[in-house]
């Protein structure tokens, strides 16, 4: 349901007066002026304008379910850009445009919601954000169908989204829009990344069998694998073998696999489902015939199947021991305040807040259509990840990817359970917009047309 | 809503309404119940508090949030989504407290009717159209369920019902994706507005109160005359028999009834409710997910509701619905002071909510009112004023 875009409504006019009440009240010299960094030269649209001093976002992560260990990495991440948005410090310091008072001089405050790794309660709660606390951007999710269908209400209100952890190709691609930013790379690219390092590991002409999580994010994942596992090392596929989402049990599945027959097996799941099948599947005996790929890593994998994970392929995107400088002074300030080092969800939460108001500077207001016309084809360092472009044709960051392995169980730390094994270059990733996920994508409108 | 009409056509009888007072009379005896039972005091007294109630959710609980420095405020929409999840359990109820028969598989017609609309707008975007083809794919999907599950009672018959649900929600997920969108989720659902687009959906009813929407004015519509048309049900032979079917079966078929065809209408009957509800919630959030549609946990989240609001009587349940929504969606955002953000613990405040009332309030949020109106009458307890209720209240 879009919000009315009257610029003074029955709700803020009772807000009005309950402030003006209060200051009242307290015989303070309140005054309720219409906000600082005034800009109207733009008609009213979504939440623009914004009123008052403070700017509202809104952080949408699961904090119950299979996701919620990911979430309050986010969250972490999420808050400690409000922190340096509003004093200063971290990136912000070395960002341009950013100055540490706030966006546009506006106090940044946050509201928050659990979005139970369920599209439905993910609407609900940015449904609130938007309407009630009337949040000028909504970011989060760790699931590719909550990204989704998040994505969509937000187009539909005309408030920016920031995709936080969803890999899936449809994101930016069949199911993409206007409203809509993704740092995190997506599988195709982890397709491109990983089957070179694996021809050279492992060989060519090999033969491989992939399970996969039988959901969208599953569903392009083991087809991109297909693809450039075919391309790149000739290999050929015996199988694809979709598996229910959220299996606990997956030794039907393994048993069948053709011990002869495979050489490399791809656990194409993720999360609490990939803790479940590769550890089954190193109990099963497999990794004495066969190798095999995980082509996702997340953290709460990476401990949850710590004693499995030895000399296990996979990709990340982005690792607490890369060694540039902005990498590292996260890690840092992270840690600080933490006591351990960052998840790469924390990264992907605390770079999407950072971008979004540094486009707000850069445009001089919070007028949606501009913002996005910031972002659209901008050119970024300090991310971590080198030089990167969030692209203007399917709003898809082209960075760099991290391929990894898992760290032998005897040398495994806290912090340590991965390593990084080589950081492709965007130059030998992504793809045209014309081609690959973005031929699908159709962005949508920007609203002021 | 034309769905509910037909279905009332067929069920009620045409003069139930004389019989209605007598048996009123006969149960209840008292005056307020007799004007409970009443068709024109139910819809009136319901269209009143309709009419305050995104006021009372949105603009005075916003208020007093911004006072006490907690939001606690509902939100534009948030009225329509509780009004759509009323209609499904007064429907609902009709199954569990008068029947007496616990289904765990209503998600399937929630969720089927949801994605037969959804599917429907992309021909026709008139959302009245869609919530009859939504209401009819329900219907006639609650039969052949119906027919195979009430053979069997009690834990079996829920067995069954969720067995089924379970089974369109993997439909949904994997083979069918191609129709359902699978794990995307179904999106770009083209309900224009009612009156071939002439009233948007998410115009503004009254110019200065944004929580009158189009849709709310629908909602409330739609959930009147299912509030009518349940009010006949219950008031009518057929709904006696299905208080006696919860009461007693086995006297039932002693007086010579077809018990099994009765279960089989009443089980339609409530099914052609979630039917309506399912529709009107895919034109309200104009996306459909089988997590959400057809998934065993939707189901639960209508008995809960039901349960919590109070089995005993029609309108109750919605107040279960209201109580569960603003836990889910308004609560579930609250940041306290001291303890910090609820989050994800939503489900354990609406667990504490829900021991709290059935152990206190056997009878539900409902009861509780009645029992602090009989209390204020001066009539204490007030256990013989709506017997079916107690025991409605107590046979689950």
């Amino acid at each position: 349901m879009a919000r009315d875009t009257t610029a003074l409504s029955r709700r803020d006019v009772l807000k009005a007066s309950g402030a003006a009440g209060a200051a009242g009240l307290t015989g303070l010299a309140g005054c309720a002026g219409v906000g600082g960094g005034g800009d109207s030269e733009y008609p009213a649209l979504g939440n623009y304008p914004v009123e008052g001093d403070e700017v509202v976002f809104g952080f949408n992560v699961p904090q119950s379910g299979s996701y919620s260990q990911e979430g309050a990495d986010e969250l972490r991440g999420y808050n400690l850009a409000v922190e340096h948005l509003n004093n200063g410090g971290g990136w912000v310091d070395n960002w341009d445009g950013l100055s540490g008072d706030g966006v546009l001089g506006k106090t940044v405050t946050a509201v928050e919601g659990d979005t139970a790794t369920d599209p439905d309660t993910a609407r609900q709660s940015a449904s609130r954000m938007i309407s009630r606390d009337n949040a000028i951007m909504i970011t989060g999710g760790s699931s590719s169908g909550v990204a989704i269908a998040v994505q969509e209400l937000c187009q539909e209100e005309k408030v920016q989204f920031q995709c936080c952890i969803t890999h899936s190709n449809d994101t930016t691609g069949g199911s993409c829009v206007r409203y809509s930013f993704r740092e995190m790379f997506n599988a195709y690219m982890t397709g491109q990344a990983l089957a070179p390092v694996l021809a050279e590991e492992y060989g060519e002409d090999l033969n491989f069998y992939q399970l996969y999580a039988d959901y969208s994010w599953g569903q392009t994942q083991q087809a991109s694998m297909e693809q450039f596992f075919t391309e790149v090392g000739n290999w050929s596929q015996i199988e694809s073998v979709p598996t229910p989402l959220g299996t606990s049990d997956y030794s039907s599945y393994l048993s069948d696999v053709p011990r002869d027959e495979t050489d490399v097996l791809v656990l194409n799941h993720y999360g609490l489902d990939a803790a479940n099948s590769l550890p089954q599947a190193i109990e099963a005996g497999l990794d004495q015939d066969m190798e095999i790929v995980v082509p996702l890593y997340n953290r709460l994998m990476a401990e949850a199947a710590s004693d499995s994970i030895g000399g296990i392929f996979g990709t990340a995107d982005w690792n607490w021991q890369l060694e540039d400088d902005a990498s590292q002074s996260f890690v840092e300030f992270y840690r600080e305040e933490h006591d351990r080092a960052p998840s790469y969800g924390a990264r992907i939460a605390y770079t999407q807040t950072l971008q979004y108001a540094a486009a707000v500077e850069r445009a001089e207001t919070f007028y949606a259509p501009e913002v996005i016309r910031e972002l659209e084809g901008h050119e970024y360092s300090g991310a971590g990840l080198g030089n990167e472009t969030m692209r203007g044709c399917d709003h898809q960051a082209q960075r760099d990817v991290l391929v990894c392995q898992g760290v032998d169980p005897s040398e495994q730390t806290e912090d340590l359970l991965l390593n990084i094994v080589s950081q492709t270059s965007r130059d030998d990733l992504g793809y045209a917009c014309d081609a690959g996920p973005a031929a699908e994508c159709e962005l949508g409108d920007y609203g002021d047309e | 809503m034309s769905g509910d009409r037909s279905g009332d056509a067929n069920e009620a009888v045409p003069d139930g309404g004389t019989v209605t007072e007598d048996a009123a009379g006969g149960s209840g005896g008292s005056a307020l119940a007799g004007l409970r039972d009443r068709d024109d005091f139910v819809v009136i007294a319901t269209a009143a508090a309709l009419v305050v109630f995104p006021f009372l959710l949105i603009d005075i609980l916003g208020a007093v949030g911004d006072v006490i420095g907690i939001s606690i405020g509902g939100y534009t929409g948030l009225p329509s989504l509780v009004l759509i999840y009323g209609i499904i359990v007064i429907g609902f109820n009709l199954l569990l407290g008068y029947t007496g028969l616990l289904s765990f598989g209503h998600a399937a017609f929630f969720g089927s009717a949801a994605y037969s609309a959804a599917l429907f707008s992309q021909v026709v975007p008139s959302p009245i159209l869609m919530v009859i083809a939504g209401t009819i794919v329900a219907t006639l999907l609650a039969w052949p369920i119906g027919f195979v599950s009430i053979r069997r009672s009690g834990v079996y018959f829920a067995v069954l019902t969720l067995t089924f649900g379970q089974a369109l929600y993997f439909w949904a997920l994997g083979p069918g994706s191609w129709l359902t969108g699978g794990d995307n989720g179904f999106s770009g659902i083209e309900a224009h507005g009612l009156f071939v687009g002439a009233l948007p959906l998410d115009a503004q009813l009254v110019p200065v109160f944004d929580s009158y929407t189009v849709m709310y004015g629908f909602t409330s519509v739609v959930m009147l005359a299912a509030l009518w048309v349940g009010n006949r049900i219950i008031n009518s032979p057929y709904g006696l028999i299905f208080e006696a079917l919860g009461e007693n079966e086995e006297r039932v078929e002693f007086v010579g009834l077809n018990v099994f065809r009765y279960k089989l209408m009443a089980f339609i009957i409530s099914a052609v409710f979630a039917g309506v509800g399912g529709a009107m919630f895919v034109i309200h959030e104009q996306y459909i997910h089988p997590t959400t549609g057809l998934y065993w946990i939707q189901s639960g989240d209508f008995v809960i509701m039901t349960v919590l609001g109070g089995t005993g009587s029609l309108i109750g349940p919605v107040f279960g619905a209201l109580v569960f929504e603003y836990v889910a969606n308004v609560i579930s955002g609250v940041s306290l002071p001291m303890i910090g953000s609820i989050g994800s613990l939503w489900r354990f405040v609406l667990g504490a909510v829900f021991v709290f009332i059935v152990w206190v309030f056997p009878r539900g949020i409902y009861g509780a009112f009645a029992d602090l109106a009989a209390m204020v009458n001066g009539r204490g307890g007030g256990d013989g004023d709506e017997p079916a209720a107690a025991d409605g209240g107590e046979r689950e």
